[in-house]
Formats: C-alpha cells, structure tokens, sequence
C-alpha cells in the first residue's frame, strides 16, 4: 500500500475501567489476620523441604504438599537487596527515589520485599545489614501488606 | 518420518521507535509475506500458525482472534501464547515433531509506540495482594536484582555499563536497529540512576516491529526455496513466580531451558561448541546473568565481567554476544524480541548478515526472558548443518 503524504495519521484512543477483586486465600488469611491482630508475622513450614514460607501458603512450591504448620517468625532479619527507585507507576520521575528493600526475616527461607524507610541514598544501606519491621499501630491496621510501614535499619 | 526442523524462512520489518503509518496487521502481514516469499511457499501451504502476544499490550482482549486474516490463516489451525516468541519455535517444533503438521508459521510483534501506560501493564502483572499495593514502579524489581547480582558475583557496574555501551555500538552495523549509537562504558556509566544500580542507559528502549519465521519437517525443509537451518535443541523454563521464594542471583530459568536444549543438541560445552550468542538484554545486567546461567563461565560467575573487558563477547571476540546490538540497540521489541535473535541467527548461519557477519559461523544459540516480574525463558539452537548421526 502506499505510504500516505503529508497526511494526519489517524489514531484511535480507547480505554476501559479495569478492576479486579483478589482472594487472600486460606493462607494469605492466617498471615493478614496475625499481622492485623496480633501485630506478628506468621509463616507455614515445610518440614520436608526445611521451607518456611512467608507470608504463610497453604502448599509448598517445591514438593506440592499442603502446608498446615504455622510459624511465627522474627520481625527482624537480613537485607538481601535494595534499591533506590527514581519513578512511579506512572513513568513520571520522582523529585526524591523510593527505596525498596528485600529481607529475609530470621526464621523465614523466603524474602520478603517492602519499603526501606528512614534513608535517603545508597550510601546509607549495605546488602547484608540488619533491619527490622515497622508496623502500624494496631488501631490502624486493617489486615493488608500495608499494616507494614516498611523495614528500617536495625 | 525422522525428527528433525528446520526453519526455512524469515520475515521481518526493521525495529522502529514508533511506526505511525502501519497498524499493527499490516506489519504483520509484511513479515508474513516476506517469510513465505523467503520460504519458497504460498501461505496456503502453511498448515499451522502460532502468535505471540499479551493481550494487555495489544489494547485488546482475547487478542488471538486478531490474529487469522493477516497471516493467511483464516479457517486454520492457530492460536496464541502469552510468551516471548522463542516459546512460539518451541510451540512449532513440537507441532511438527509430533508428525500433526508439516509445515508451521511463528509470528509476534510489537507495537509498543501505541501502548500508552507500560507501566501500569507491568504493574499490574505484581502480585496484587502482597506486593503491588506498595505502590512502586515495576522496573524497580530490575534494580534489586542488579545489586544483589553484583554483590554475589562481583560483577562491577561498569561492566555492566560496558554492556550497554557494546550492544549499542553492535547496532551500528545492523540495519534493522532502531538505537544505534557509538558508546563508550565511560558514556553509558554517566546515565542517571533510574532504578539505583541500574541507570537509564542501561534500560533497553521499546520499538515496534514483526518477525515472521516458518519451520517445516525435514522433507520440506530440504525442499525449501532457502538454506534450511536446524533446530538443534529448544528448551523453556519458569522459576518461582513470588517474589518471595524466587533466586535472584541466577537465572535458572534459563539455566533450565539451555539444560533442556543442550541435551537435545548433545552439546557439553556451550562455549566451544556454539559460535555466537544472542542474549536477552532488556536490563544491561541480565546479558552477563543470561550468559552465566548458559554455562559458559562454569568455574566462576565473575568471568562474565572479566570476559567482556577481554572484549571476548565483542563481535572479533571468542564467543560474540549480541552481534544484532541486542534489546539495548535493535530496541526492546516485547513479545518478538526472541524472534530478532531467531532473524540474527539465521542471517548469520547464512552468511547474510552483511557489515556484521562472523566468518564461519555455524551454530548459534538464542534466548529470552519475558521480562519484569517474570521468570520465564526460553533457549533455542540453530544450527547450518545436520547432527551428523541423524
Ligand atoms: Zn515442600
């Protein structure tokens, strides 16, 4: 076909509202419920695959088995990784970069990834340092991964 | 009936940054009709088609029944994955192997000039529960797994710098690169953070364009209007898909996959006996995480790093990576980024790929991840010649 001249490409916008509705599951329940109620973080053990999953599943990724065994785990724990996040969803660029950080909590085999709170550049953090979690106070926590403010250094 | 494929023709359009004038069926339908005239064959004669796409990043759902009319498939076997392209050659492969047809189109195709919030896309493909409600951009997954990468390898950042700056000068000799430019590490290390450790010259920039490649069974393949290629080994593979249990310091995704492939090809050391490699580089990180986890540095996985200041992935290099200048140069062509490393291969198993072309090629190996928060990917073999026991 030939390639119009000198021609307005003509262009089409469309969209459309899309929201969903997502089910904690019987596992996400335990997890939110202790963290709503009773501020703790809670996890299922495999006991065959020496896993400890959290937030708690109820079956285990590698051996397929139903997972039944909670376990409270410690609010503080390592940080495996980090980093300093210069935009938002939007693709706009931020006036100040958001750290996230990843953490393997003591007593979990998984990590777990939230806000670092309280710093302001890569210099501050060092994989391998130890945090611990900050949470909400109680009268403000309504049982979502938010109930967590984030990690800060320990 | 034996078990080998071939793939016996390509199609394609060049990676452009936008393509204002072609909907995205007729780009489609370019690189069909160039695969089939490459092929020697009517698209009548194609018995079988495969797309590629996320119907999100297509602005529509249940995008494959868009997918008949332009590809002469109307009133044929087709449907579509939801993965990178390479998947679709695995898809065909078995297609053909299995002895239900003969002869197999793979297409996929980005128009991502259209796709107006990319972001939002990838965001909402985070875990909507535990993860997303943080709020955070989705690349971010990309600067967390870079920092803990080179915390665990030692690989440095400018290393990884120097991949961006090689890939984007690789692409200076491929016509079809919608970003090339002459780079030194020293340029692409002055890029601002965007994801801290990852910089904005280490991000590859999306392009639009379609590839179109056919596959036939052996007989056809022989009888082919253009050199056959083999396929020589094909694997795929997921890790865990939580953010919480995955690994992420290897790829074993791709560790997976090219296990798969290498048993298939009979091939024990990727390094001596592949030629060249062409690697997902969506994130400048993830061509030396690709290449550890293929095997090729098996000792230490801070060879990659060290291999690269050698130069030895240079095109005059060893073992040439991203020849084509990768997702960073030819541009980050979404679900058809493993179907441009499939058009590489083929155009340099050829002895077709012109200012870029390795003297004496003769197997090459393709792979692909599906990008942020996946762990998904593929590994594709070709080769110009025949397993000599088949
Ligand atoms: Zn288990």
């Amino acid at each position: 076909m030939k390639t119009p001249k000198n021609v307005e490409t003509h262009v089409w916008r469309g969209g459309i509202p899309l929201e969903s509705r997502y089910t904690a599951g019987l596992g996400g329940q335990i997890f939110f419920q202790a963290l709503k109620e009773r501020g703790e973080l809670v996890g299922t053990r495999c006991a065959a695959c020496k896993q400890v999953y959290v937030p708690a599943r109820a079956f285990c990724e590698r051996c397929f088995a139903e997972l039944t065994e909670e376990v409270k785990v410690s609010p503080e724990g390592t940080l495996v990784s980090f980093t300093f996040s210069a935009y938002d969803r939007d693709a706009n660029r931020l006036a100040e970069p958001v750290a996230l950080a990843l953490v393997k909590l003591d007593g979990a085999t998984t990590t777990m990834l939230h806000r670092l709170l309280r710093v302001t550049s890569p210099e501050q953090v060092r994989i391998g340092a130890r945090v611990k979690v900050v949470l909400k106070p109680k009268a403000k926590r309504t049982g979502s991964i938010l109930d967590i403010e984030g990690f800060q250094l320990a | 009936m034996n078990g080998r494929v071939g793939i016996i023709g390509i199609g394609y359009t060049a990676a452009q940054p936008t393509t204002p004038y072609s909907s995205f069926k007729e780009l489609m339908f370019e690189a069909a009709q160039r695969a089939y005239f490459d092929a020697g064959i009517d698209a009548a004669e194609v018995e079988s088609f495969v797309t590629c796409a996320e119907d999100l990043n297509t602005g529509l759902s249940i995008f494959d029944e868009y997918t008949p009319d332009q590809l002469g498939a109307v009133q044929k076997p087709m449907h579509t994955l939801t993965q990178d392209g390479l998947h679709g050659i695995a898809d065909a492969v078995m297609q053909i192997k299995s002895g239900l047809v003969e002869v197999v189109a793979v297409e996929a195709h980005s128009k991502a000039s259209n796709i107006l919030t990319p972001d939002w896309i990838l965001d909402y493909a985070v875990d909507p529960i535990f993860n997303r409600p943080l709020g955070f951009n989705p690349h971010a997954l990309a600067g967390l797994e870079m920092n803990l990468f080179l915390h665990e390898t030692g690989i440095t950042p400018q290393q990884v710098s120097q991949v961006a700056a090689k890939n984007r000068t690789n692409a200076l000799r491929n016509p079809l690169a919608a970003y090339p430019a002459r780079l030194t590490a020293d340029d692409t290390a002055a890029g601002p953070y965007a994801h801290y450790p990852l910089r904005e010259t280490e991000m590859a920039q999306t392009a639009d364009g379609c590839v179109v490649v056919v596959l036939a069974s052996d007989d056809k393949a022989r009888a082919a209007a253009s050199q056959p290629l083999w396929v020589r080994g094909i694997g795929f593979a997921n890790d865990s898909p939580t953010l919480e249990s995955r690994d992420w310091v290897h790829a074993e995704y791709t560790r997976i996959a090219a296990q798969m492939a290498y048993r298939m090809a009979g091939i024990t050391n990727p390094a001596r006996e592949i030629d060249f490699f062409e690697v997902d580089d969506t994130y400048a990180y993830k061509e030396l995480q690709h290449l550890i986890a293929l095997g090729l540095y098996p000792n230490r996985p801070g060879e990659a790093g060290r291999a690269l200041e050698q130069g030895l992935t240079r095109p005059d290099g060893k073992t040439p990576v991203n020849v084509s200048g990768g997702c960073l140069g030819l541009g980050w062509t979404l679900e058809a980024s493993g179907l441009y490393r499939i058009v590489e291969l083929v155009l340099q198993l050829r002895g077709q790929a012109g200012p870029r072309q390795l003297p004496g090629a003769k197997m090459g190996l393709a792979q692909s991840w599906r990008g942020v928060p996946t762990t998904s990917g593929a590994v594709a073999i070709l080769s110009s010649e025949q397993k000599p026991w088949e």
